[in-house]
């Protein structure tokens, strides 16, 4: 197979993975994200994905920091889809779930020597679950059972657009702006095991929309180890069903960065943490720490992996849940160098409050450079 | 990258991507969404007005049936009359050489049962020759006269049915029973003086038929394609030759029934079934929050009888609720569509407080806050059953309609 016909068959591949996965713009679901305001996305490509997260900061294709744009010296698009297998372990009951999600496509370029720009969307909050329940009224006297039926399909985006530039052979800063946008369509059922009472089903779409401002330095403190740092705020989220306003919350402001370290041109090892303030966002939402580690070896082919953990921002406790991953993963180039697929896979657990959820995720990840 | 291994990657990704399952049995509430759906209760006492009952919606001659019964009730008769066939017919009928109709020899009484009770035991039909002409409006004290007379037959259908192959050979009589509809197919044969050929009428017959049974006698005979038929049996002179002939098959162009004593009249109540059939009709003041912001789950309409049920023992029937498509009153056109309809079956002799479930109506109300929130009771299928029942009006307090009804405030979408 040529070059172009490799980059037609992996693009197909992407947009049926993608495109056949209904939620369509979303990241990985949690059962800790229903009562809050969803499970935060993941703002990182595959590539950065396979190493934990700990090259996040330094990849130009990862949405997390904008002054790793400076690092492209062409236009470069990447996208990326991945399909999750979790299972729920809570009560003594457990559950196979599976989704598949679109979450990330980024754009970037030069549009002057020192000057990038970027933009792009990945998924802010992912509000994609379902909980089915039994439970029973008395109603007209008599005890009644029910089965109540909960589901929320969609999610909020994080349409950024970003500029970076180097203000020196060691410092790239970057910014960025970035508007949270997305929906939800709920819908809530109840069906009485008595079916002289009627099956009730509510349907409506929620809008979600929200603002932030970010800003990142990438600084290269001697050849082959680069330190970087990132900020950013976000106002609240607006929740409005019908163009009326039904509720506000604040959004986290964040903080991190990261450090890489790569002592030859085949052998990059990085970490990096973050820390979140969602205990902004309401009652049940706590601060939150993530950090992560991993290494990339190889140059036309480089082999990934990394862990992560930390902790998780909504739970029903007094402490926030934690989770913890381990994730590899492999890079190729083709049509000579113009573009680069990546595979991935993670196995993740969450814990806390009573419940477990253990996660494969498989990853695919296409970047081109023409 | 080789062919292969690209074209194996579609494949893998796009199965992949054909996997979607995230709902899970909720363990609540540490992991359900904090807000549920909240289920109401509510009694509309006062909703119920502007109520009344009318009368003669379907007349006896427009039932689908006749009915017969002999309780301390009603005494009620089926009377019918079959068509002529004129003073003339084919001896043959590959000849078209005609003969007078000098008498009939015989004839065959055919009916359904259509409707018996059956703990009514010694079912008996006695069988009257009626005046001709009759028609739809015929009253009662009419064809007292002839129902006075005696019978030109009295068959007791269960002794008949008894019988070995449900024939009496002697009498010529049969009954065939239909388990499937669950009737009865009875065949009673008449002689000369019971089905006798009157030249000035050209063979027009009329009879009228009553019941009786060791207790309640209850019964209904089959009209339109179930009604009577009427087969005579002839002899013809062929230039001095007998010849034996059967007639062709008569149909009823007359079937009613008439019964004594005539329906009470209306009062203030709210009298449904009858004959003539009555309907009664309610309006109802949905609470405007009810109405637009909520979804029924279950609304029952509660009636109390203000008499007990009137009718045989075995008359059980079935009252609907339906909707109206405009208010005209008496004339309100009711809407036939089976999702705006709601039943309950009520019993001969209950004074229990009857419910109706009404939920269909309410919903249709609330996906059309057009329409008028006027609901019709009626009898299903009216005048098929002398059985009424009466309700006490929304004038009678405590005793009034009432509406319970059991919703589901809106869900608060949007709230995490």
């Amino acid at each position: 197979m040529t070059g172009p016909r490799a980059l037609g068959v992996v693009v197909l591949a992407v947009v049926a993975a993608a495109g056949s996965g209904a939620a369509g713009l979303a990241a990985q679901d949690s059962q800790y994200g229903i009562r809050g305001l969803g499970t935060p996305g993941r703002w990182e490509s595959v590539r950065a994905r396979s190493t934990g997260g700990a090259f996040g900061p330094f990849d130009a294709v990862s949405p997390l920091m904008e002054a790793s744009l400076a690092d492209l010296d062409h236009i470069t698009a990447g996208a990326m889809a991945g399909a999750s297998y979790r299972t729920v372990d809570a009560g003594g009951t457990s559950s196979a779930l599976r989704a598949t999600r679109f979450p990330l496509l980024a754009l970037g370029g030069p549009v002057s020597a020192r000057l990038v720009l970027g933009g792009g969307f990945t998924t802010y909050l992912d509000r994609s679950w379902g909980v089915t329940s039994r439970d029973s009224a008395v109603l007209r006297g008599v005890n009644q059972r029910y089965t109540d039926s909960l589901t929320s399909d969609g999610s909020v985006a994080d349409l950024r657009l970003a500029l970076a530039g180097r203000v020196g052979p060691r410092l790239a800063l970057g910014g960025a702006v970035h508007l949270l946008a997305g929906s939800t369509r709920v819908t809530a059922q109840r069906r009485f095991d008595d079916t002289t009472y009627h099956v009730t089903q509510q349907i409506d779409e929620v809008r979600y929309d929200g603002f932030g401002v970010s800003g990142s330095a990438l600084l290269t403190v001697v050849p082959g180890l680069r330190l970087a740092a990132w900020a950013r705020s976000d106002n609240r989220l607006r929740a409005r069903v019908g163009g009326a306003t039904v509720a506000e919350n604040d959004l986290p402001r964040m903080a991190g960065g990261g450090v890489r370290f790569a002592p030859s041109p085949t052998a990059r090892f990085a970490v990096a943490a973050a820390w979140r303030s969602w205990s902004r966002a309401g009652a049940g939402a706590f601060n939150t720490w993530n950090w992560s580690a991993g290494a990339e070896l190889g140059g036309q082919a480089p082999f990934r992996f990394g862990v992560r953990g930390g902790q998780l921002p909504f739970g029903p406790g007094t402490t926030p849940p934690t989770e913890f991953a381990v994730a590899a993963g492999l890079g190729r180039l083709f049509s000579a160098g113009h573009g680069l697929i990546d595979l991935g896979v993670e196995r993740l657990r969450r814990q806390g409050g009573g419940l477990t959820e253990q996660v494969w995720t498989l990853l695919v990840g296409i970047t081109i450079r023409p | 990258m080789r062919g292969r291994p690209g074209a194996l990657l579609a494949i893998v990704l796009a199965a992949a991507g054909c996997v979607e399952r995230v709902a899970a049995p909720g363990t609540c509430p540490a992991y359900c969404p904090s807000a549920g759906l909240t289920v109401l209760d509510t009694l509309l006492v006062t909703n119920v007005s502007k109520d009344s009952a009318y009368r003669g919606y379907v007349l006896a001659y427009q039932a689908a049936v006749m009915l017969v019964s002999d309780t301390p009730l009603v005494d009620s008769r089926a009377i019918f009359q079959f068509s002529s066939y004129g003073p003339r017919i084919a001896i043959r009928t590959n000849d078209t050489t005609t003969s007078a109709i000098p008498s009939l020899d015989s004839a065959q009484l055919r009916f359904y049962v259509t409707h018996r009770d059956t703990a009514a035991h010694n079912l008996t039909v006695r069988i009257y020759g009626l005046p001709v002409p009759i028609d739809t409006l015929t009253p009662f004290a009419t064809v007292a006269g002839p129902f006075a007379a005696a019978p030109l037959r009295r068959v007791n259908l269960d002794s008949l049915f008894a019988r070995a192959g449900h024939k009496d050979s002697v009498a010529g009589d049969s009954v065939q029973a239909d388990t499937v509809n669950n009737r009865w197919l009875v065949f009673l044969r008449l002689d000369s003086s019971q089905a006798h050929y009157v030249v000035a009428d050209t063979g027009r017959l009329a009879y009228g038929v009553r019941v009786s049974a060791n207790r309640f006698a209850s019964a209904t005979l089959g009209k339109g394609d179930l009604g009577p038929q009427f087969t005579p049996f002839t002899t013809l002179d062929s230039a001095g030759t007998p010849v034996r002939r059967t007639l062709p098959v008569r149909g009823a162009t007359v079937a009613t029934f008439v019964f004594d004593p005539p329906p009470r009249p209306l009062d203030s109540t709210l009298a449904v079934g009858g004959v003539p059939a009555t309907r009664s009709i309610l309006r109802i003041a949905l609470p405007r929050a009810l109405r637009d912001s909520t979804q029924v789950m279950r609304a029952t309409l509660i009636l109390v009888p203000a008499v007990a049920a009137r009718g045989a023992p075995a008359d059980s029937f079935v009252i609907e609720a339906h909707t109206v498509l405009t208010d005209f009153g008496a004339k309100s056109p009711i809407a036939v569509d089976l999702t705006r309809v709601d039943t309950t079956v009520i019993h001969i002799g209950a004074t229990d407080t009857t419910q109706i479930e009404i939920t269909n109506l309410l919903q249709f109300w609330q996906t059309d806050t057009t329409q008028v929130t006027t609901l019709v009771l009626t009898a299903k299928p009216e005048a098929n059953d002398l059985a009424e029942i009466r309700f006490y009006p929304s004038q009678a307090a405590g005793l009034r309609p009432a509406i319970r009804v059991t919703y589901v405030p809106r869900y608060p979408f949007g709230k995490p």
